[in-house]
C-alpha cells in the first residue's frame, strides 16, 4: 500500500467516469494539437507552392486591375531576370456556373522558363506551344471534371464575352503550384476578343529571377520603374504573394485557435465539475483521512494527483493520436495517396506541439482539481464527520 | 466467533516476537496502569444551532488511567460523541483543558493535532467507515502511510493487526465483502496498527447484530487486557457495561454522577 495505489485505486473506482473524463479531455487535447499544427501547415503549404527566385508583379489596386502588356516587355528587360510570363484571368465556368475554377491565358513558350520546378513533362508542353488551342490543367480540376488528356473542352466567358473551346494536352503534376489551375495561350484568348475590342492587358506578370540574390534588387527595380505610371505596380516575392492571397485564411486560422481557447475552457469546467462531484462523494472518506491523522497536504496532493493522472494520461493519449494521424497523414502525403489528401499531407506535428498540448491538459487536470481538493483538504475533521453521520 | 483466548494467544505470540516494536501496551512506554492516562479539565463546548447557543459540554472535569477500559453512556443529546471528540484530538473545547498522555491538546495546531492523532490515537466508528476500494490489509496499512516504516514493514504490521483480531484469512477481501462485524474488526485493526495510546470507539457496536456486538465488545476488552490499551467507547449498548471498566454517564452535558467517574463494572 502506497500513496500512488490509493490515488490509482481512487481513479477507478467510477471506471466509466474516470474513462469519459479522460476521453473528453484527449478529445480537446487532440483538437488543441489540430488546431496548433495548423499555422505551420500553412507555412508549409506556402513554402511548397512558392519559389524562393519567383516574383509576381500586379496592380498596386489590387489583383482585379490590369496591366498594360508593354510592361512585360519592360520587366523582362530588367537586369538580373532571367524569365517573364504573363496572367491573364480568363473567369470561364465549365458546364454550370458552381463549376468556377482558376483559368489564365499566358505565354506558352516562357512556361519552361518561369516554371522549371513544375516538371511538366516535355512532349505535352511541346504540344501546349504547338497547338493554338491547348491547355494544361492542374491535377485536382482533371479529377473534379473526370475530365482526360485529349479532351475537348469549352469555358463560357465570365469576365469577357467569348467562349474559348480548349483541347486538353497535358497536366500540372501534383505538387507544383495550384493544382486547380488551367493554363491557355493568350494569343487565342487575343483572337477571340479581336471582334470584341482586343485584349489589351494582362491581369500579372511572373519574373523568375536569375540568383535569389537578385530578387530583392529586381522588386525594386520593378517598382521603380512603374511609379507615378498609368498602372503603379507591386512587386512581391512569390511566397509573399501566396501568404497574402491567404491572409483572409490566416483571419479563419485565428478564429480557429479562438475556438481551441474555448474548447480548453469548456474542458476545465467539465473536469472540474466532475472533479468537484468525485471530491464532494468523498467527503466521508476524506474525514476518516483527516480522523486517522491525514493532514490537508497529504490530501490536497492526493486529490491533485487523481485529477493530475487523469489530465495527463488524456492528454498523453489526445497529443499522441494527433501525433500519430498526422504522421501517418504526413507519410501518406509524400507518397502516392498526395492527391487525395491534398493540404492535410501537409499536416505535420513538432515535438513542440506535442509537449504543449500535454502541458495544456496537465494545467487543464491541475486547475480543474485544485479548488474542490482544497476546500476538501481544509474541511474540518468535526464538520466532516458530522456529514458522515 | 471471537474469544479472548484467541486474541491473547495471538498478540502473546506476536508480543514473543523478537523485535517487536508496536502492540506492546501502554506500559511500555512508561505510563504504567493506574496513572491518569486523561485529564479533562473544566471543558466547555458550545454549538451553535440557528439561533441557539447549545450547550453540548459544561464545565465537565474527569481523570481517566491509563489501561483502563470506559464506556461513556447517557441519552442522545448528552453530549458523549462530542466529548469523545475532544478526547481524541477531533475537536477542541471552548474553554477548560484536556490532557492526553500528558500533551495539552489545546496547544497543538491542526496540523500538529493530526501528527499527534496519527501517532497516539486510534479511532472506530459506528459505520466502520473503512475505504471500499481497499482491501482490509490496505485500509489497516492507510494509517502507516504517515510513518516512516518501510513499505514491507507496513504490509507486516497490517497482517499481523488483522491476525490479532482474527481476520488473517480475508485480508485481501474488500469491505463489501465482509459481513459489518468483520468490517467492524477490519477498523479495529487500523485503529490499532499504530499502536496508539488510546482507542476511542464510537458507537462501535451500533449497526452490528447482538452476535457480532458482543465479538466487538469481546474484542475490546481483550486489546485492553492484552495489550494494556486505554480504551473510551461511547455507547448506548447496556451489553457494554459487562465488558468495561467504568462507565461514565452523561446527561445535558455535565457528568451525571457529579464529577467522578461512577459505576465501576465488570
Amino acid at each position: 500500500m502506497s500513496y500512488t495505489r490509493l490515488v490509482w485505486r481512487n481513479l477507478f473506482r467510477h471506471p466509466l467516469r474516470t474513462l469519459f473524463t479522460t476521453l473528453s479531455i484527449a478529445l480537446s487535447i487532440f483538437l488543441v494539437c489540430a488546431v496548433l499544427t495548423l499555422p505551420a501547415a500553412m507555412e508549409r503549404i506556402i513554402a511548397r507552392v512558392g519559389s524562393s527566385v519567383r516574383i509576381s508583379v500586379h496592380h498596386e489596386a489590387g489583383l482585379t486591375y490590369w496591366l498594360p502588356f508593354s510592361y512585360v516587355h519592360k520587366v523582362r528587360a530588367i537586369p538580373g531576370v532571367a524569365a517573364v510570363n504573363h496572367f491573364s484571368w480568363f473567369g470561364g465556368i465549365y458546364d454550370e456556373p458552381k463549376n468556377q475554377f482558376p483559368n489564365f491565358g499566358l505565354d506558352p513558350d516562357h512556361v519552361l522558363a518561369v516554371w522549371p520546378d513544375y516538371k511538366i513533362d516535355p512532349r505535352e508542353l511541346a504540344r501546349f506551344k504547338r497547338i493554338r488551342n491547348a491547355c494544361l490543367v492542374g491535377g485536382a480540376t482533371m479529377r473534379k471534371f473526370g475530365w482526360q488528356v485529349g479532351q475537348e473542352i469549352t469555358l463560357r466567358g465570365t469576365i469577357f464575352p467569348v467562349n474559348l473551346t480548349l483541347l486538353i494536352v497535358g497536366t500540372i503534376p501534383e505538387g507544383a503550384g495550384n493544382p486547380l489551375v488551367l493554363w491557355f495561350n493568350r494569343e487565342y484568348l487575343e483572337e477571340a476578343m479581336e471582334s470584341q475590342g482586343g485584349l489589351r492587358g494582362v491581369g500579372m506578370i511572373w519574373v523568375r529571377a536569375d540568383a535569389p540574390e537578385h530578387v530583392e534588387g529586381i522588386m525594386h527595380e520593378v517598382n521603380e520603374l512603374f511609379r507615378n505610371s498609368e498602372a503603379q505596380v507591386t512587386a512581391e516575392t512569390e511566397k509573399s504573394f501566396f501568404m497574402g492571397f491567404f491572409g483572409s485564411f490566416r483571419t479563419f486560422m485565428r478564429l480557429i485557435m479562438a475556438v481551441g481557447v474555448l474548447v480548453v475552457g469548456a474542458v476545465v469546467l467539465i473536469a472540474a465539475n466532475t472533479s468537484a462531484m468525485g471530491i464532494r462523494e468523498r467527503i466521508p472518506e476524506i474525514a476518516i483521512l483527516k480522523s486517522l491523522g491525514f493532514g490537508r497536504r497529504p490530501i490536497l496532493l492526493a486529490l491533485l494527483a487523481e485529477s493530475g493522472t487523469v489530465a495527463l494520461v488524456g492528454g498523453l493519449v489526445g497529443a499522441g493520436t494527433a501525433w500519430g494521424l498526422f504522421s501517418a497523414l504526413s507519410r501518406a502525403g509524400k507518397t502516392g495517396y498526395s492527391q487525395l489528401l491534398g493540404p492535410l499531407g501537409q499536416f505535420q506535428m513538432s515535438s513542440t506541439v506535442f509537449a504543449e498540448g500535454v502541458s495544456v491538459a496537465l494545467v487543464v487536470g491541475l486547475i480543474a482539481g485544485f479548488v474542490p481538493a482544497w476546500n476538501g483538504a481544509r474541511l474540518g475533521v468535526v464538520e466532516a464527520l458530522r456529514r458522515l453521520f | 466467533m471471537l474469544d479472548g483466548s484467541g486474541v491473547a494467544a495471538t498478540a502473546g505470540a506476536y508480543l514473543a516476537r523478537p523485535g517487536r516494536c508496536h502492540l506492546q501496551g501502554n506500559a511500555g512506554r512508561g505510563t504504567a496502569v493506574g496513572v491518569p492516562m486523561i485529564e479533562v479539565r473544566e471543558v466547555s463546548r458550545l454549538y451553535h444551532r440557528g439561533v441557539d447557543l447549545v450547550h453540548a459540554l459544561e464545565r465537565v472535569s474527569l481523570g481517566i488511567p491509563a489501561g483502563r477500559f470506559v464506556a461513556l453512556m447517557g441519552p442522545s443529546g448528552s453530549g458523549k460523541s462530542t466529548l469523545l471528540n475532544l478526547l481524541a484530538g477531533l475537536d477542541r473545547p471552548d474553554s477548560g483543558e484536556v490532557v492526553v498522555a500528558g500533551t495539552r491538546l489545546s496547544r497543538l495546531s491542526e496540523d500538529e493535532l493530526a501528527a499527534w492523532r496519527a501517532r497516539h490515537v486510534g479511532l472506530v466508528f459506528q459505520f466502520f467507515n473503512l475505504l471500499p476500494v481497499l482491501s482490509a490489509v490496505e485500509n489497516v496499512e492507510l494509517p502507516l502511510l504517515l510513518t516512516k516504516l518501510p513499505r514491507a514493514d507496513r504490509r507486516r504490521r497490517a497482517e499481523t493487526a488483522l491476525s490479532v483480531v482474527g481476520l488473517a484469512a480475508r485480508i485481501h477481501h474488500r469491505p463489501a465483502q465482509l459481513s459489518g462485524g468483520e468490517q467492524q474488526r477490519v477498523a479495529i485493526a487500523r485503529a490499532i496498527v499504530t499502536d496508539p495510546d488510546l482507542i476511542v470507539a464510537d458507537e462501535p457496536t451500533g449497526d452490528l447484530d447482538a452476535k457480532s456486538a458482543v465479538e466487538v465488545l469481546t474484542l475490546l476488552r481483550e486489546l485492553n487486557r492484552a495489550f494494556e490499551k486505554t480504551v473510551v467507547m461511547v455507547t448506548h449498548d447496556p451489553r457494554a457495561e459487562r465488558f468495561v471498566d467504568t462507565v461514565i454517564r452523561l446527561d445535558k452535558g455535565v457528568l451525571a454522577n457529579g464529577g467522578a467517574p461512577a459505576g465501576q463494572s465488570a
